[in-house]
């Protein structure tokens, strides 16, 4: 393959994201909107990525002097959600965000955030995956205090920016301790050179603090709710939806590359999976404000993601790991969906600008009836996270309690269960929101009802759809999760 | 005592300090200065690293890198404390407490 193809595939949005900005500064010289300039930047990395796609044999290393990058299975899985996701985001924000204060860099940010995670995708040494980590969460923190004329918004951008940034600092502390004792930061050499070495345990424990803090592994998960909860909506489904992600494949390369000579990866991520399924639970169920409680259910979903992919890193099962990646997918588009139809309500009921912008359970009555399409949206996303069959979170939760029961050890049969158990819990507070949805409009009657923009509705009905086929046709993803399982496996050198 | 000993010693009381810093400071823009020195102790590691990997271009090259990185992190932190004496009237990180559960 042209080595321009991958290239470009991170160079045009990174390139392009000043675009918008300057369209909207200089707007009486160039009477162009900068969501349009976005969204024809998302449209050629598309054809690059089709391009890319189409080209796919087996993974590409590209190297320049000492940065090196490499597209596998995973680089692709995670470019895929991460445009998915932008881009639906930029064509939804059109109407969400019309007439704010600083929209054109609103667009701007969320380009740059899209090259971020791409190039944090593609990345294959140690140094180059924190660049791209440092500058997807530096757009992260401005886009969640976007609204800085609101104090919870800035209140939560400030405790999401001191959480990230001691993270941040605890990763380069473990780089250094990798480069101090094996000379090399190229995740493939690794495993190598380390020899003997004995300080590797600590550089691996500091990375999973670091990664940890951005996919809110339990004890590190108190920026999470405020975060997904004050940020635009737009951002919640792409924070919850992609980044999360972003820093789940960060942490796979860095524990891919210390496997066998450092922690034992697979228990540590089924221990912390479990953990953060059951803590996720709990502090949603006790949740009024559904952008809060989607928030903490995410993290009980990432405890899924982390458990399946324990289990296929412990038992070196390919089903596993699979089953995680596969979830992980379905997340993004679970929760991107859940995000975007809570917005939508919120937009209906004219909350976005003044002084209340939260959504209790009880503002959400007589939507079904007034809006239909939001609120089977919604509906459809809430089963489908609770694991309700034949919806996509069931395809996925399904797999990795099959690879789980598969492999025949008792304690990882009773944390399947456990898990199954608790995906029962979830509907306890997934329900009461579905329920909500259902009732008389009789609290927001005198509400006027505004019409949803199709902008806003488009990426709704999308992702419902995806998810209906995904449900429905298991099957329809595995182009994507395939290459992607083998690229960690051989990652992980079965181990 | 090494050259390299010390820069070791001298990177890990530079991250103690500033996280204590964190845990301690009440004021927003010193919980920026604490992070600063925090970082600035993990910059120390990097060049430290290098030397004793005998990559001394890698380590400092990277040590700029991050320097750059952080100064971005800082810029953020301080533009959101701009932010936050003007909404909240104080700078004190206590009154940032109003989102719970």
């Amino acid at each position: 393959m042209n080595a321009a193809v991958p290239v470009s595939l991170i160079i045009v949005p990174l390139a392009a994201s000043p675009l918008p900005y300057l369209v909207g500064r200089w707007s009486r010289l160039i009477p162009l909107s900068p969501r349009m300039v976005a969204l024809t930047a998302l449209a050629v990395v598309w054809a690059v990525f089709a391009l890319m796609m189409r080209d796919y044999v087996a993974p590409v290393t590209l190297q320049f002097e000492v940065v090196a990058f490499q597209v596998d299975g995973l680089s692709l899985l995670l470019a895929a959600l991460v445009l998915a996701l932008g881009t639906l985001a930029v064509i939804y924000s059109g109407p969400y965000m019309a007439g704010q204060t600083g929209e054109e860099k609103y667009y701007a940010l969320l380009l740059a955030l899209t090259g971020a995670m791409i190039g944090l995708a593609c990345a294959a040494d140690l140094f180059n995956l924190w660049v791209w980590f440092e500058a997807m969460v530096i757009c992260t923190y401005l886009l969640v205090a976007f609204y800085r004329r609101r104090p919870t918004s800035l209140e939560a951008g400030v405790k999401y920016l001191v959480q990230s940034a001691v993270g941040s600092a605890l990763v380069v502390l473990g780089i250094a301790l990798v480069l101090a004792q094996t000379g090399t930061l190229d995740l493939a050499a690794i495993r190598q050179a380390a020899g003997d070495a004995t300080l590797m345990p600590a550089a691996g424990a500091l990375f999973l603090i670091g990664f940890g803090v951005k996919l809110a592994i339990v004890p590190l998960h108190t920026w999470l709710p405020d975060a997904y909860a004050e940020s635009p909506s737009g951002i919640s489904a792409v924070l919850s939806g992609v980044v999360t992600k972003a820093g789940l494949v960060a942490l796979l390369r860095v524990a891919a590359a210390l496997a066998g000579i450092t922690l034992s990866w697979g228990m540590l991520l089924m221990a912390f999976g479990t953990l953060n399924i059951f803590v996720g639970n709990l502090l949603a169920l006790r949740q009024t404000q559904i952008k809060r409680l989607l928030a903490y259910s995410s993290m009980s979903q990432i405890g899924y993601m982390l458990l399946g992919l324990g289990i296929g890193i412990y038992t070196g099962e390919s089903s596993g790991i699979q089953g995680g990646l596969f979830h992980a997918l379905n997340h993004g588009l679970m929760k991107g969906l859940a995000f975007f139809a809570v917005g939508a309500v919120l937009y209906a009921l004219g909350r976005l600008s003044g002084g209340e912008h939260t959504l209790g359970i009880g503002d959400l009555r007589g939507t079904a009836r007034r809006y239909p399409l939001i609120g089977l949206a919604l509906t459809l996303a809430l089963l489908s996270l609770g694991g309700v069959p034949p919806l996509a979170g069931f395809m996925s939760k399904w797999q990795i309690f099959v690879a789980g029961v598969g492999t025949g050890t008792g304690w990882i049969d009773a944390l399947v269960i456990f898990a199954a158990l608790n995906s029962v819990l979830s509907l306890a507070y997934y329900l009461p929101v579905i329920n909500a949805l259902f009732q008389d409009a009789s609290s927001t009657a005198g509400q006027p009802a505004r019409r949803l923009p199709v902008a806003i509705v488009l990426p709704v009905v999308l992702l419902a759809a995806a998810m209906l086929v995904v449900g429905l046709w298991p099957g329809a993803l595995t182009w994507l999760t395939q290459p992607a399982t083998s690229a960690l496996m051989a990652a992980f050198g079965g181990l | 005592m090494t050259i390299l000993q010390v820069a070791a010693a001298g990177a890990l009381i530079l991250l103690g300090i500033g996280l204590y810093g964190l845990l301690a400071l009440r004021n927003l823009i010193k919980v920026v200065i604490a992070l600063q020195i925090m970082v600035k102790g993990v910059v120390l590691a990097l060049v430290a690293a290098g030397s004793l990997s005998g990559q001394i271009n890698l380590g400092q090259s990277l040590a700029v890198t991050l320097i750059v990185a952080d100064t971005v992190v800082a810029v953020v932190g301080l533009a959101l404390a701009v932010q936050v004496r003007r909404r909240f009237g104080s700078l004190d990180v206590r009154e940032l407490s109003t989102l719970r559960g």
